[in-house]
């Protein structure tokens, strides 16, 4: 029971690993990178007027910022991705929000991390 | 396959499901029948983990799911289709199928004549057929179809019935709600009726007249 209990779990894991390759080459994920990428924009721009307020360098890389803007452009996301049903699609793919999500983390931090570099 | 056990919910004092049980056997077409606020949707959805009922539990071959969740149990082999549209209206019939890794296996569905046109320029009848192209390719293990005829004419449901009976053929737990009675006549080989939030195997349907096991509601 055990040992098949494990190798049906092998089985599911090697599964996720490639239903993940896939979901980053699919089409529905650049169609999210791209309205995250606008999120981002938006949320740069927000931070930067508030930062030139209060008298901090605009494009600085303020890392307790960055994970507040980042979570408000995650949250925005989500909300475009249920509000389309688009859940039930990537659930039925076996994809958890979290992995769909975690790149754009990513992407979100090393673009503002990037730009405060050439600023 | 799965199964809802003693499932009890109430929403804001007024009890919606009430010791429901219903469960999906391989190689069946299992429906469960009801009028529309009987309590058919909040089953599903708590079969799936999208909502937590009061009591009972969900169990996936004979043993319980502690927090049945759409992914845990697609990635056991559960298909899903709510009542509404799920697929991504930006992209093609065909972007879907990749994103699955599969291919259309057969054209029973008559999908490959929109293969490449985007969803959200397909009719309703198309949008719910590429649905179910898409459940058939995945092969699931249960599927969980509520009112997938919905809305549909009768060349459409038609195809929805094929569709259903090409899942159970390989084997598919199949479980699907609707309230017209007389297609799940044609189409169920069981039937759960649901009236009041609780719900009952009722045995020879085909055979019995309707006013034995559907009196009480309205047609």
């Amino acid at each position: 029971m055990d040992a098949e209990r494990g190798r049906e779990r092998a089985e599911v894991q090697k599964d996720v690993t490639g239903i993940t390759v896939v979901w980053l080459r699919s089409r529905l994920f650049r169609s999210y990178l791209r309205r995250f990428l606008l999120l981002w924009i938006a949320g740069k721009i927000a931070n930067a007027v508030t930062a030139y307020i209060v008298k901090l360098p605009p494009l600085a890389f303020r890392p307790g910022t960055e994970l507040v803007v980042c979570a408000f452009e995650v949250a925005v996301l989500v909300a475009f991705i249920r509000r389309a049903n688009e859940d039930i699609l990537l659930g039925n793919l076996g994809l958890r929000l979290p992995v769909v999500l975690a790149p754009l983390v990513l992407l979100h931090l090393a673009l503002s991390f990037a730009l405060s570099l050439l600023a | 396959m799965i199964a809802g056990d003693s499932i009890t919910v109430s929403l804001g004092g007024r009890a919606i499901l009430q010791s429901a049980y219903v469960d999906a056997v391989p190689g069946k077409i299992t429906a469960l029948v009801g009028r529309s606020g009987a309590g058919k949707t909040t089953l599903f959805e708590i079969l799936v983990g999208r909502r937590r009922p009061d009591g009972g539990q969900v169990r996936w071959n004979g043993e319980r799911v502690p927090r049945p969740s759409l992914v845990l149990l697609a990635r056991r082999g559960l298909f899903y289709h709510p009542d509404r549209s799920w697929l991504a209206l930006s992209l093609t019939t065909a972007d879907h199928f990749a994103l699955l890794g599969r291919s259309p296996d057969s054209d029973v569905l008559g999908i490959t004549a929109w293969l490449n046109r985007r969803v959200g320029a397909l009719s309703g009848g198309e949008l719910r057929l590429t649905e179910m192209a898409l459940g058939v390719a995945l092969a699931p293990r249960v599927a969980l179809l509520d009112e997938p005829f919905r809305g549909l004419d009768p060349h459409h449901r038609e195809r929805v019935a094929a569709a259903l009976r090409l899942m159970a053929e390989r084997g598919t737990a199949v479980l699907y709600a609707d309230h017209d009675v007389e297609s799940v006549r044609r189409t169920a080989d069981r039937l759960f009726s649901m009236e009041q939030g609780a719900t009952r195997l009722v045995e020879g349907f085909r055979e019995r007249p309707l006013s034995e096991w559907y009196h009480a509601w309205p047609m």
